[in-house]
């Protein structure tokens, strides 16, 4: 956790560092959420079928022209499930009974763009599309009682999402961010094959200058 | 409006770490969850061949490899424990002396590790220190350590229950291990717990069991 807090934390500060240069290019805009992840697939079946209420994402995004944005999506997500207690085969002829946990905390780092169909014309509710790929560092820990592994890797991620901005008022660049993003997340350790997961996100929107 | 992007930045990035926080999966476990039961079997014994047993009257203590015998009112739970669920199978229980088919063996095992901490790890004198010196009310300052390290040690237990093959031990010219069941996790040893633990082995090796 501290490691992913650390990497987190340089890729937050190198963004910002971005953002400064390319304040001659275009408007950089960064949107800050909640975010709310349900685990889909095989993500669901094999490892946690509960959805997460903890969570944030966050996008900073550099304006091309009216429509088009491009810049850097990020994250943090954590899924934890308990199931009740089972017999597991862990050898050729052992078996062993425990409760089983699963804990898994993603931190995707995205490049993405946004298109807004509607950008410029009247109206308060500005719709958008948007869709990424990058990198999701994930920490794995599985616990069998009290007895568990860990590990860290990272995988690759791709996002497609849709949203809306609603300004706090009319022409504002400030406002209030709300959308849903479909997350394919490669992830082929111990016999597993993805982390996909379908998240909703609400919170903030606002230019950096 | 810069103001109010500031104030939108540091309230929402309060609130997403907040919300980021990420729940601890041992935190989350009763004492009775943390426990954990494995058992395994040699494929080519047939159980229910097997009629009489004897059991050993004190458990082996294993400490980091060396060994004792012990007969604590825990132990002696166990002990009894393993004899009610042996002739719930059917088996009968018999004096070592009366060529039994089986041998059983209750053990407690402790290995014994040393770590070492380093105080400069948490007092780094920069970024990364646990505590960060703003919890002082001396924000800013850095921490200095004169001495490094401290050595610590963590023992960590567990219970064992052995079936050893003494029917076939001449024939084949050894004494092998035909099941055994492991017990880890908190309260293992605690008298009470031992018929439970007990049961947990047997309940999930249905293979045990006698023709009679």
């Amino acid at each position: 956790m501290k490691k992913f807090m650390h990497i987190f934390s340089a890729i937050l500060f190198a963004a910002i560092t971005f953002s400064a240069q390319a304040q001659n290019q275009g408007k950089a805009i960064l949107s800050l959420g909640y975010n709310y992840s349900l685990p889909t697939g095989a993500f669901k079946s094999d490892l946690i079928s509960n959805g997460s209420a903890r969570g944030f994402t966050g996008d900073l995004m550099f304006t091309i022209n009216h429509k088009w944005s491009v810049g850097l999506g990020f994250g943090f997500q954590d899924y934890y499930q308990k199931y009740p207690r089972a017999i597991y085969p862990t050898g050729n002829h052992e078996e062993t009974s425990a409760v089983l946990s699963n804990s898994i905390q993603a931190l995707p780092v995205i490049a993405k763009g946004t298109f807004m169909p509607l950008a410029g014309k009247a109206g308060l509710v500005q719709p958008y599309i948007t869709a990424g790929a990058g990198l999701s560092f994930v920490s794995f820990r599985q616990y069998l009682g009290a007895f568990g592994n860990v590990s860290s890797s990272a995988s690759f991620a791709a996002q497609g999402g849709a949203g809306v901005i609603i300004p706090f008022k009319k022409n504002s660049a400030t406002g209030i961010n709300i959308g849903a993003d479909y997350n394919y997340v490669r992830y082929q350790h111990f016999g597993y094959s993805n982390l996909n997961n379908l998240s909703f996100h609400a919170g903030v929107h606002f230019p950096l200058k | 409006m810069k103001k109010l992007s500031i104030v939108f930045l540091v309230s929402a990035v309060s609130t997403f770490w907040f919300a980021g926080c990420s729940k601890e999966p041992l935190n989350h476990l009763t004492a009775e969850e943390t426990r954990i039961y494995v058992t395994n079997y040699d494929s080519v014994a047939n159980f229910s061949a097997y009629k009489t047993y004897s059991i050993a009257d004190s458990v082996a203590v294993i400490d980091n490899g060396q060994h004792s015998r012990a007969l604590s009112a825990s132990d002696q739970a166990y002990i009894d424990a393993v004899n009610k669920y042996m002739q719930q199978r059917g088996y009968v229980l018999t004096t070592a002396n009366a060529s039994p088919d089986l041998g059983l063996t209750v053990n407690r095992i402790y290995n014994t590790a040393t770590s070492v901490v380093t105080y400069n790890d948490y007092y780094d004198t920069y970024y990364g220190s646990y505590w960060d010196p703003y919890y002082w009310g001396y924000g800013g300052y850095g921490y200095y350590v004169p001495y490094g390290y401290s050595v610590y040690q963590v023992t960590e237990g567990a219970v064992s229950v052995d079936m050893l093959d003494l029917k076939n031990a001449k024939s084949t010219g050894k004494i092998g291990l035909v099941w055994n069941g492991l017990v880890r996790g908190e309260g293992i040893f605690a008298e009470s717990n031992a018929n439970a633990q007990v049961k947990a082995l047997f309940d999930q090796s249905s293979y045990l069991k006698a023709n009679n």
